[in-house]
């Protein structure tokens, strides 16, 4: 009952002596937003590598590499073979897509007008767009097993080649490849062109002369190029995010480990993707906590100020003190009513610390924001600048203001507990 | 009046600096008894020991050696936070400055001592505003300490040492830091709460005249009291 007694009092004590009152929360004010500040911008930074990172794509990939001891030695047969491949793709058809692409140069064709386009050329087991402005289907595991003729291409080359606007699906297309062999394609779909391949166009290019990425299926361009499918050292499979990545990454190792089981020296290792942006949270979450502890060092000093006022003011009220006693406080009392006023001056001054640590981590956000866009134009579309203050971070704040003022606010509020009535009742 | 013995002292003796080369003895083994609704007076001159006393009997200091029972408990063996409790419910201390907490209401100067008993804020203020009434002070409610005249804050403070019906009102000078005319006032309203409520009062001074006023005299000098009057017969109005 009393609690509500002493923050009124407290607040009444705090308004007599605004100037004062401010002043020394200053320190705490200080202290509070430095450590807000830099958590907000660590995790405004975490934030846009995560974002920036999702803009590149669907990361749900595992990697897959083959490991040998030191001295044993390794041939063709013992490398990852498709037969490997397309049977974990057969045995765990929900689970995995092949990520697997090989770059066969340009290919051209010519528009109704006669006019050259040219294209480069990609054979892809599968692709998942990266951005959501598909029309029609992608290239898929079933289009290499039946050595489809389909392309997938982009809206630029759509533009390019049908000059009248037709729908683009379905319609068959002549590829020219750099070998000389010419084969017609099945437009099955296309996606817009990704932002990052319009900067490689030089200034002033005109729009027949860009030459935009194509997909065909990766069997069906071996086969045209009389080509077979190698044993690699390494291999990629995309994952379907909605199983748990841990279960699968053992599924994927079980699956290896009982290919490998007779291969003495030789084992497969299996890397998630997702966990480079893990690794990098891990280190900018390092550094900040590092940093915010330097700066809650200034909170220390706030805390020392809040004691050295605190003193002040039971030495200032010493006689108000005495009359308390006199009409019946008790010690426990005076100390609660002393200690109320420490941590009403910390939390006051924590919670302005907040706003303004988050005011100026946000200004330095935007600050970083536009010189970012001003060097590198071309990734502003890419690279979004997340402003979002921490909330634990804000929550722990609250918690050590209050902390502050316990600690820094029981000494002198023992001291005034302490005093004898008699000689407090005397002091002038 | 009732015969029940309200203070009770017996060989009551204070020193201060005990076991050093400058030990002091203040009290000599004071012994008497009020009873209560009994408005006594002490009196001594400045070094007589009167001030130890009172502190001693408002419970702010344990004597060094004797009993003192204030309502039949023993004050001596109390700690603290009974000695506060004690300050608190069964002792109305009345300053010669006053004592009002500043840049507090009157209001909330009268209340104080009930929100350290734990009286609820409603039953508070409900007490404290009858009180401003019996000292003539109700239209004073909100003013802050420093808006008062030496006079309207005494009053004020009689109220304060009132609220928790203690088993005495204990004045120290309550007359010193006022004019005549004033202090007439005071002292006529010390009068008036003894004849109307009943109050048991015990008034510390240096002033014959105003111990003249109350039913008996207790003189201090040098730790000791030297006469003691007994009650006598009203002679205020």
């Amino acid at each position: 009952m009393q609690l509500i007694e002493n923050i009124r009092l407290a607040f009444t004590s705090l308004f007599a002596n605004k100037m004062r009152a401010l002043l020394t929360m200053l320190g705490i004010i200080i202290g509070i937003s430095a450590v807000i500040m830099i958590t907000t911008i660590g995790t405004s930074i975490q934030k846009t590598l995560s974002n920036t990172f999702n803009s590149m794509g669907n990361m749900n990939i595992f990697d897959i590499v083959i490991q040998t001891d030191e001295d044993t030695p390794i041939f063709e047969d013992d490398l990852i073979s498709r037969e490997m491949l397309d049977e974990l793709v057969t045995t765990y058809p929900d689970h995995f897509d092949l990520e697997m692409s090989e770059s066969f140069g340009n290919a051209t064709t010519r528009n109704a007008k006669g006019q050259t386009i040219t294209m480069n050329v990609s054979g892809a087991m599968d692709i998942t767009p990266a951005f959501d402005h598909r029309r029609g289907r992608t290239i898929c595991y079933e289009d290499n097993k039946q050595m489809k003729n389909a392309v997938y291409v982009t809206d630029l080359f759509i533009n390019q080649y049908f000059i009248n606007g037709e729908d683009p699906i379905g319609q068959t297309i002549n590829l020219t490849f750099s070998n000389g062999v010419s084969a017609d394609f099945v437009i099955i779909g296309y996606d817009e062109l990704p932002q990052i391949y319009k900067r490689q166009y030089a200034p002033g290019t005109k729009e027949i002369d860009k030459t935009t990425p194509i997909v065909v299926p990766l069997d069906t361009m071996l086969h045209l190029m009389h080509q077979e499918p190698e044993n690699e050292f390494y291999a990629m499979v995309r994952y379907n995010a909605d199983y748990d990545p841990v279960m699968l990454q053992e599924e994927l190792q079980e699956f290896f480990d009982e290919k490998y089981a007779e291969k003495a020296g030789i084992s497969i290792y299996i890397f998630n993707e997702q966990s480079y942006l893990g690794m990098i949270n891990t280190v900018i979450s390092i550094v900040t906590i590092a940093i915010s502890v330097i700066a809650a060092i200034s909170l220390i000093v706030g805390g020392v100020g809040v004691m050295n006022i605190m003193l002040v003011s039971i030495t200032e009220r010493t006689k108000e003190i005495g009359i308390r006693k006199a009409l019946g406080a008790q010690n426990s009392a005076i100390r609660m009513q002393f200690v109320v006023e420490a941590i009403l001056i910390c939390l006051i001054g924590g919670i302005i610390g907040i706003f303004t640590g988050m005011l100026g981590g946000m200004l330095i956000g935007y600050i970083a924001k536009e010189l970012v866009t001003q060097f590198y134009a071309e990734y502003a579309e890419l690279i979004s600048i997340t402003i979002q203050p921490s909330v634990p971070a804000i929550l722990i704040s609250v918690f050590f203001s209050i902390l502050t003022g316990v600690f820094f606010g029981y000494y002198p509020a023992n001291k005034a507990a302490k005093m004898n009535p008699i000689d407090a009742l005397r002091y002038d | 009046m009732s015969n029940k013995v309200v203070i009770s002292m017996r060989d009551i003796i204070k020193r201060y600096y005990i076991g050093k080369p400058n030990e002091l003895q203040i009290l000599n083994g004071i012994s008497f008894d009020v009873t209560e609704g009994e408005f006594v007076s002490i009196v001594g001159a400045s070094g007589s020991g009167k001030s130890t006393l009172m502190n001693i009997i408002g419970a702010l200091d344990r004597p060094t050696e004797g009993t003192y029972l204030l309502g039949g408990v023993d004050i001596s063996t109390l700690n603290d936070v009974e000695l506060s409790r004690i300050r608190n419910k069964e002792i109305g201390f009345v300053f010669q400055t006053f004592n009002l907490i500043s840049r507090t209401n009157a209001l909330k100067n009268i209340e104080m001592p009930m929100m350290y008993a734990g009286i609820p804020r409603k039953q508070r203020m409900q007490r404290a505003e009858e009180l401003l009434e019996l000292v003539d002070m109700a239209d004073r409610a909100d003013h802050q300490p420093n808006e008062l005249s030496g006079g309207q804050k005494q009053r004020v403070a009689i109220a304060r040492a009132m609220a928790n019906h203690p088993s005495i009102l204990l004045a120290d000078e309550p007359t010193g830091a006022l004019d005549t005319k004033t202090g007439r006032m005071i002292m006529d309203l010390f009068h008036k709460l003894h004849r109307e409520e009943g109050t048991t009062i015990v008034l510390i001074t240096h002033s014959p005249e105003l111990a003249e006023e109350t039913q008996r005299i207790v003189t201090i000098s040098d730790g000791s009291i030297i006469s003691d009057t007994g009650v006598r017969s009203y002679a205020a109005d």
